[in-house]
């Protein structure tokens, strides 16, 4: 073999303004026309909300007029004087309020631990694991719900905040979550923290915690959001009219022969408020980055 | 206190051997530089040094002590990392507090300390802000005073200086050595810069592969390059390095590439004698003398007549490109020398400072 005068690894890097220089082109028509998109379907998002708001405010005469008028000529606050009088609509919204924070609190927890470790750390039968948890993300709803009834109701857990809290605690698309946005974090940073003295827990708390707060508000909003909306398991796991959420109550508006669409509407529009809220308030962290600075450019 | 043994140390991923059975001492207060081109195992090294990573294979001693199984904090080791890994969410005065904050240092001694640290690096006035507020110099300080305020033993700095600018590199590399200077810790400095090798260590540790090449003073390690690797890495422009083989002729040994044959002073001689006929010759741009007369070679056997291919001014020197048959060298001449592409010059190579290599590029002149 002939001796060695020439060395892959000596030899400079490939060009890299190459790369840097294809990126520099300006907003195109392509953009223009995402935008386009975009608007189009959040207007079609939006009307039937608006024709819901709109709803509520009217009497049942407005109601059936045709054409349909988009802004009652008459507005009234009729339909939520009847709601709040005439239904537990209060005691729902507590309960959709007691469940829905009861999960986020407890799922944000234990996701962000799961998702630190799946990210992080290495111990035997990680990977399996994960695989395990992931193949539950497969699994449909519908296929766990008797099994899922049937458990809870032995454990004597209808009509309770357990029934209606436990079960959405298990859920992996959090865990998963908060994996993929840990695992952006430079591991540096963790050896760091090691080497500063911090134990497992302490970086998880210390260093790791603070950094990925933006995530946690998305998972946060997601979960409350979620469960906010849920309606397949309150409505198996409530009969009593005390313990239904919010979906359930609403839905249970509609009396077996007559539709009183303004109180449902009513009752629509109510349920929407606090997501509308969550989101206006904590809208800056979907958009914050976090770890700007932690790493050069 | 601050002894650093390495004996066997190896590190596999999987069945990848990233560091291969390093041994190295490394003395109290030493400066030493592990040097090599990316991937060679550098950082895996200093992270195992660091407790970071887990030994596949040997032992790891400071100060005498068995540490392959301590804690990263309990070494008495303070890292610098490559992307300094500063807190984010840390003000500056945090950053360099957390270390001492997570070992239970009392309050107003943790005030005083980061006081003191900060005030050596020039960051008084940076105290309240976020690393995303500071410059890449002044991040570059912060993370270095992280790692004094702890006062280990031993400090490791995984390519400290790489992202600064090159002016802004030269100034803290002298701010590093009076820093060392200063505090007469040891050292274990990364780098796959040659100048900031050849400047800051009191050795090298060239590395390839995973595998030590070569320890020495970086004087020595450049007039004295243990191998053909180890030759082209130090050195800029590169040492010209051609493989070839040697000839025992009538008139002495000569060292024969691509047609071109080069007679070999005795020195060179010698070390032929021993060792097959594979070879390769290096010889340092420096150690090549340019003739604008071509005749001038006329006669001399180390003289090479010559075209010019590439003339590259640097201001302090001129680099001048040319080859004989096959075979290119590179000279450093003269700024000023009125030399243009496609001339014919004459090249004198000084062949006493020139290196033989032998099988596997093993610097005959070391062998044994
Ligand atoms: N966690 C890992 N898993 C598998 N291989 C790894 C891992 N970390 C490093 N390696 C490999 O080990 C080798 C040495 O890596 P190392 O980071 O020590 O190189 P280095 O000398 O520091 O390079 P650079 O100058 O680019 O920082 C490389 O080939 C790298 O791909
Ligand atoms: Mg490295």
């Amino acid at each position: 073999m002939a001796i060695e005068t020439e060395f892959a690894e000596l030899r400079p890097p490939a060009d890299i303004t190459r790369a840097t220089a294809a990126r520099r082109k300006g907003p195109s028509l392509y953009l223009i026309a995402i935008y386009g998109i975009l608007v189009i379907a959040a207007f079609i998002a939006l009307v039937p909300f608006l024709y819901v708001i709109s709803t509520s405010f009217k009497d049942t005469i407005s109601l059936f007029q045709y054409p349909p008028e988009w802004i009652p000529s008459e507005p009234t606050l009729d339909n939520f004087r009847g709601l709040l009088a005439d239904y537990p609509f209060v005691r729902w919204m507590l309960n959709s309020f007691v469940v829905a924070s009861a999960v986020t609190i407890v799922k944000v927890v234990i996701d962000s631990m799961a998702g630190y470790a799946f990210a992080k750390m290495t111990f035997p039968g990680k990977d399996a694991l994960f695989l395990v948890v992931l193949m539950t993300l497969m699994v449909p709803f519908a296929a766990t719900l008797i099994p899922l009834f049937i458990i809870v109701r032995d454990l004597n857990l209808t009509n309770t905040y357990a029934g209606l809290i436990l079960p959405a605690l298990a859920s992996p698309i959090g865990i998963f979550m908060m994996r993929q946005f840990i695992e952006t974090l430079p591991t540096d940073l963790e050896n760091a923290a090691r080497l500063d003295g911090c134990s497992e827990f302490q970086i998880f708390r210390r260093v790791i915690l603070p950094l990925i707060r933006p995530g946690l508000v998305v998972l946060g909003v997601f979960t409350f959001m979620t469960q906010w909306t849920s309606y397949l398991w309150p409505l198996v796991i409530g009969t009593k009219t005390e313990m239904f959420t919010l979906t359930v109550g609403v839905q249970s508006l509609r009396s077996l022969f007559t539709v009183n669409w303004g109180i449902l509407s009513a009752g629509a529009v109510l349920s929407m408020l606090p997501l509308v809220l969550v989101f206006l308030f904590l809208q800056r962290y979907f958009i914050a980055g976090s770890i700007a600075g932690a790493l050069k450019e | 206190m601050g002894q650093v043994d390495l004996i066997q140390v190896s590190k596999r991923y999987g069945t990848a051997e990233a560091v291969s059975a390093v041994n190295l001492a490394i003395a109290d207060h030493e400066f030493i530089v592990l040097l090599g081109p990316s991937g060679c195992g550098k950082s895996t090294l200093l992270k195992m040094i660091a407790g970071l990573e887990d030994v596949s294979d040997g032992e790891i001693y400071i100060d005498g002590n068995l540490v392959n199984y301590a804690r990263p904090a309990d070494r008495n080791v303070a890292m610098v990392f490559q992307n300094y890994a500063l807190y984010p969410h840390m003000t500056v005065f945090d950053n360099i507090a957390f270390p001492l904050k997570m070992t239970g240092v009392a309050k107003s001694e943790t005030d005083q300390r980061v006081r003191q640290a900060a005030g050596a690096l020039g960051l008084e006035t940076l105290l309240d802000r976020r690393p995303e507020q500071l410059s890449g110099g002044q991040r570059q300080r912060v993370a270095l005073g992280r790692a004094i305020v702890r006062e280990p033993s031993v400090f490791l700095m995984d390519e400290p200086l790489s992202n600064l600018d090159a002016q802004l590199r030269v100034q803290t590399r002298e701010e590093l050595l009076r820093l060392h200077a200063r505090l007469q810790r040891t050292t274990i400095y990364v780098t796959h810069d040659q100048i900031e090798a050849m400047t800051m260590g009191h050795r090298i540790v060239v590395m390839r592969g995973g595998v030590v090449q070569q320890v020495g003073p970086p004087q020595q390690v450049y007039d004295e390059p243990a191998n053909t690797f180890v030759a082209a890495f130090l050195g800029s422009p590169r040492i010209n390095l051609h493989a070839g083989r040697l000839d025992q002729g009538g008139s002495g040994a000569t060292f024969v590439a691509n047609g071109t044959a080069i007679l070999l002073p005795p020195r060179l001689a010698e070390l032929a004698r021993a060792a097959t006929t594979e070879a390769a010759l290096g010889v340092r741009p420096e150690n090549i003398h340019v003739l604008l007369d071509p005749a001038a070679t006329d006669g001399a056997s180390n003289a090479l007549p010559a075209t010019v291919s590439l003339v590259e001014p640097v201001g302090s020197d001129l680099y001048v490109t040319a080859t004989t048959g096959d075979l290119s060298w590179t000279a450093r001449a003269e700024p000023r020398l009125p030399v243009t592409p496609g001339q014919t010059i004459g090249l004198r190579l000084d062949l006493q400072r020139a290196h033989l290599f032998g099988e596997s590029g093993r610097n005959l002149a070391l062998a044994g």
